[in-house]
């Protein structure tokens, strides 16, 4: 069987900015309340036009899980690596928690825990794939704005969207080779 | 208003200032599995163990969408959505998921107390359950001895399935004051629809392709699955037209916006008529069949133009025409969809009167994409024999309105009566999880009527407002830790919802059912006896005749009957309707002196200087009672006060600044967000903040309270408050 590569494909036109998703990782993944800790958001978009001819959008996002992550390269004490799966992680063991992979990071998705002293991410709910399960916030998201799954498997439904749909990764400039896709 | 996007930002300069920690891990089970992730490099089995799934309703709202708890070693973990539950499709909020911090805030209520301060000081010493509903019972047949058993109300709300409990309790004891939530919510609009239906249907947003949203703010305002299903039609198949004086994230996803001016929306309904009758564009056939009236509407609409309308409500009157012939060209599979801010106006009913009409006109009855009537599955009732008391009167706020709901009442119109003590006094309160303070507009009036009651007992999970100002304040479990009966909830595709126990209940905390019953017995032996029986007792009978009920919810959490809608189930029968057809014009109205058909009344415009206070939902919170959750409260911390960019401009305002917000009879000091999303002459604050009890310690002391500014303007018909209808002055504070 061919190894699996998880991603996560992100239709924003659904986004309704309920923050189910928000609240979903923090529950499932103990991140602390407080300002700052996310492992998943959603941001609203600026405002587009004037009163009364306006527009919004709005913007989920979380760790991008790169083939090429910064995070990686910059860790003093190989405490970021990549499990199978191509999920990126953190050892907790052998973070010192000295933030040089939150700066490296030019998707903002790392945080301190204050709690743990460790950095801490978006792991796409590697807890739950290993039983068979999805990540929280794609499991809970009313509006089904982001659909997981395997991209080296042709017929998954994340394969099939981006087969069918225009897509786009993030700043795909910083050469990252994210797996968060977002329809346009 | 703090938005994500500013923490965002903000965590880079964190970064400067905190340095390098070396901190010892605290390692839980999350980190453990991590930990063993990283070190191999592979994704291998879980090492979480001591799992526990129990299918439960959510209790945050009025959705009751399917939840299943994860519960690992006696505490719930997470609560995951139910992908049975076709009514929420199979997902949960951002609400359902924060249910979590409902069992486990350390504000939460643990055991009752007992005032021994004065009334709304916070003085309070904790109490067994024997002594609390001691004093209870003492109190209410006291006053029921002094001033009739009418003279204790009852006050509960929506949401909890024991508020059945609650409810006969007021039956047996014996008094007629029960009130409820819809006057302070949705009687008006369902008394609309229904004196023109004979019952209040459920839109088909999944099939609808063309959709028109007034002031229903489905993408914060979240009802399942109405919510989800409007965003169906991304890529072109269906079309969204929002009215709305807010852009809202609803607005956000809409075709097309209007800032429709207040008060007016009859305008626009109204002239949508106009254009489709006089152009020949209604569903001919349907309206000969299926209708009594239309020969009256006809003339009654002329005067309704697109061009007299535009004045009314600030929509272009070439709009007004496109919509009503998009509309009319999607039809049937269009719906201007039936509800339900709060009621705008006191004349609301004829709104919705209105809306029905316009629905009616182009055949969207019973079918697909259009309004259907919902269907129920049913269960047994439990029966009791209440017992019988002379002398007790008619409810106080009997005839205040001319469709007055007997279980609901009217709230204002009965706080008004108690004030009063007109026509006779009432001087006790029971309330069930209601918090009347945050909810009841007008404050400083609820706070007089509290004043004058002998005594004041509230049962909840958390120190409401009300819970504050009250002198017994009696722990419920909550809605995670409770048994509750079966609730068959109604729409087009019904199911039956079950609420079971994930965990014990925490601390001292009990259910209504056992608070009633333990209540009944100090009573009276009348009223123990109708009392006398277990949930299960309870639940068995509710399944007598269907037990395969039961055996889907435990196996699956739901209980359904269909998974596809049926359409058409009332066609060529009779319509609960007193002519058993669609009443366009209702002549029931006519013998109440009211108007048959909607007549449009200019309501009063905004004083110079000042702006119409309007109210709505957000998506993070339910009303009062979910701004203290922590992780709600970790989404929006406090409320602010939106005004349009142009007037804070004209004004001298800025952004962020504190201000002070008027009304005629309250105040309240908030942040300003200066915003294009909003019409100048309007200004809005989310609910939920400005409280009073210290007991919610998040929020206490943050923001402002919108029912302290909001004055209490009866709609007449249903007895629902206008919630739109209130000027207030804003200065820097």
């Amino acid at each position: 069987m061919k190894e699996k590569r998880y991603a996560i494909v992100l239709d924003t036109r659904r986004c309704i900015d309920c923050k189910a998703c928000t609240v979903a990782c923090k529950a499932e993944n103990n991140v602390p309340i407080g300002n700052e800790t996310y492992r998943n958001w959603v941001t609203e978009d600026p405002l587009r036009g004037t009163y009364p001819h306006l527009g919004q959008s709005f913007a989920p996002s979380q760790c991008n899980q790169c083939e090429n992550p910064p995070c990686n390269s910059v860790c003093p004490t190989s405490a970021t690596g990549i499990t199978a799966g191509g999920i990126v992680t953190v050892n907790p063991d052998k973070c010192i928690g000295c933030k040089y992979c939150m700066l490296a990071c030019p998707y903002d998705a790392r945080y301190y825990n204050e709690e743990t002293g460790v950095i801490d991410k978006c792991t796409f709910c590697i807890q739950r794939i290993v039983v068979g399960g999805i990540p929280a916030c794609v499991e809970t998201c009313p509006t089904k704005v982001r659909v997981f799954g395997d991209l080296n498997d042709p017929s998954s439904e994340v394969s099939m969207l981006l087969a069918k749909n225009k897509h786009r990764v993030l700043k795909p400039e910083m050469g990252t080779k994210p797996y968060l896709f977002y329809l346009i | 208003m703090a938005r994500l996007i500013d923490k965002k930002l903000s965590r880079r300069r964190f970064l400067g200032t905190s340095g390098c920690a070396l901190a010892v891990a605290t390692v839980g089970a999350q980190t453990t599995v991590l930990k063993a992730l990283a070190d191999s490099g592979e994704v291998t089995t879980s090492k979480m163990g001591g799992t526990k799934d129990v299918f439960t309703a959510c209790g945050m709202c009025v959705n009751k969408c399917g939840v299943i708890a994860r519960v690992r070693d006696g505490r719930i973990h997470k609560l995951d959505p139910n992908p049975e539950y076709i009514k929420s499709r199979g997902m949960l909020c951002a609400r359902g998921n924060a249910g979590v911090k409902v069992v486990y805030d350390p504000d939460r209520l643990k055991y009752p107390l007992i005032r021994s301060g004065k009334r709304g000081e916070g003085k309070w010493r904790r109490a067994s359950w024997d002594e609390a509903l001691d004093l209870v019972a003492k109190n209410m047949n006291e006053i029921a001895e002094k001033y009739t058993r009418a003279g204790v109300m009852f006050a509960s709300t929506e949401g909890t399935f024991q508020e059945h409990f609650f409810l006969q309790m007021a039956e047996c004891f014996g008094s007629p004051n029960t009130v409820r939530h819809p006057s302070l919510c949705l009687s008006s609009n369902i008394q609309g629809f229904s004196a023109t239906y004979g019952t209040f249907p459920t839109p088909d947003v999944l099939n609808a392709d063309y959709i028109i949203m007034a002031g229903a703010n489905r993408s914060e305002a979240l009802i399942t699955p109405d919510s989800i299903d409007q965003l169906k039609g991304d890529g072109g198949r269906r079309k969204l037209i929002y009215l709305d004086p807010r852009f809202t994230k609803t607005a956000a996803k809409a075709d097309e916006w209007f800032p429709i001016k207040p008060g007016s929306d009859m305008a626009f309904v109204l002239a949508m008529i106009n254009v489709i009758v006089g152009e020949g564009r209604y569903a001919k056939d349907f309206v000969e069949k299926m209708t009594v009236g239309f020969d009256m509407l006809v003339p009654h609409v002329k005067q309704y133009t697109p061009e007299w309308a535009a004045v009314e409500c600030e929509i272009p009157a070439e709009d007004i025409k496109r919509i009503a012939r998009e509309f009319a060209k999607a039809a049937p599979k269009a719906v201007f969809y039936p509800g339900r801010r709060s009621s705008f106006a006191d004349d609301d009913v004829q709104l919705r009167r209105a809306m029905a009409i316009l629905n009616a006109v182009v055949g969207n009855w019973d079918t697909e994409g259009g309004l259907v009537p919902n269907s129920h599955i049913p269960l047994q009732n439990h029966d009791y024999l209440a017992p019988w008391y002379d002398g007790v009167p008619l409810r106080i706020d009997n005839g205040s309105a001319a469709f007055l709901s007997e279980k609901d009442g009217s709230w204002t119109a009965m706080r008004d009566r108690i004030l009063e003590e007109k026509p006779y006094p009432v001087k006790g309160m029971m309330i069930y999880k209601q918090n009347v303070l945050m909810s009841v507009p007008n404050r400083a009036k609820t706070m007089k009527m509290m004043d004058q009651m002998d005594f004041i007992c509230t049962i909840d999970i958390a120190m409401s407002d009300t819970a504050w100002y009250s002198d017994v304040v009696l722990p419920e479990a909550t809605y995670l830790e409770r048994q509750d009966p079966l609730e068959s909830i109604g729409g087009i595709l019904p199911v039956v919802a079950f609420r079971q126990p994930c965990i014990e209940p925490l601390f001292e905390s009990k259910p209504n059912l056992w608070i009633m019953q333990n209540l009944a017995k100090r009573l009276s032996s009348d009223i123990a006896d109708t009392f006398d029986f277990t949930m299960d007792d309870y639940i068995h009978h509710q399944v007598e005749k269907n037990p395969k009920i039961l055996k889907d919810l435990k196996s699956k959490g739901v209980h359904y009957m269909k998974v596809e809608p049926s359409y058409g189930l009332t066609k060529g029968k009779r319509l609960r309707t007193k002519t058993g057809k669609i009443e366009i014009y209702s002549e029931n109205y006519v013998k109440k002196g009211l108007d048959p058909m909607p007549v449009y009344k200019r309501h009063a415009g905004v004083p110079t200087g000042k702006f119409r206070l309007i109210v709505g939902r957000n998506a993070y919170f339910t009303h009062g009672t979910t701004a203290n959750n922590a992780y709600l409260h970790d989404l929006m911390p406090e409320n602010a006060l939106w005004l349009n960019t142009q007037s804070a401009k004209k004004m001298g305002l800025r952004d962020g600044q504190m201000v002070k917000v008027k009304s005629n009879v309250g105040e309240g000091t908030l942040k300003l967000e200066v915003t294009d999303k909003i019409r100048p002459d309007c200004v809005y604050m989310a609910h939920g903040f400005g409280v009073i009890s210290k007991g919610q310690s998040l929020i206490y002391g943050v923001g402002a309270c919108d029912a302290a500014l909001i004055e209490e303007k009866l709609e007449p018909i249903s007895g629902n408050v206008a919630m739109h209808q209130t000027f207030v002055d804003v200065s820097p504070a």
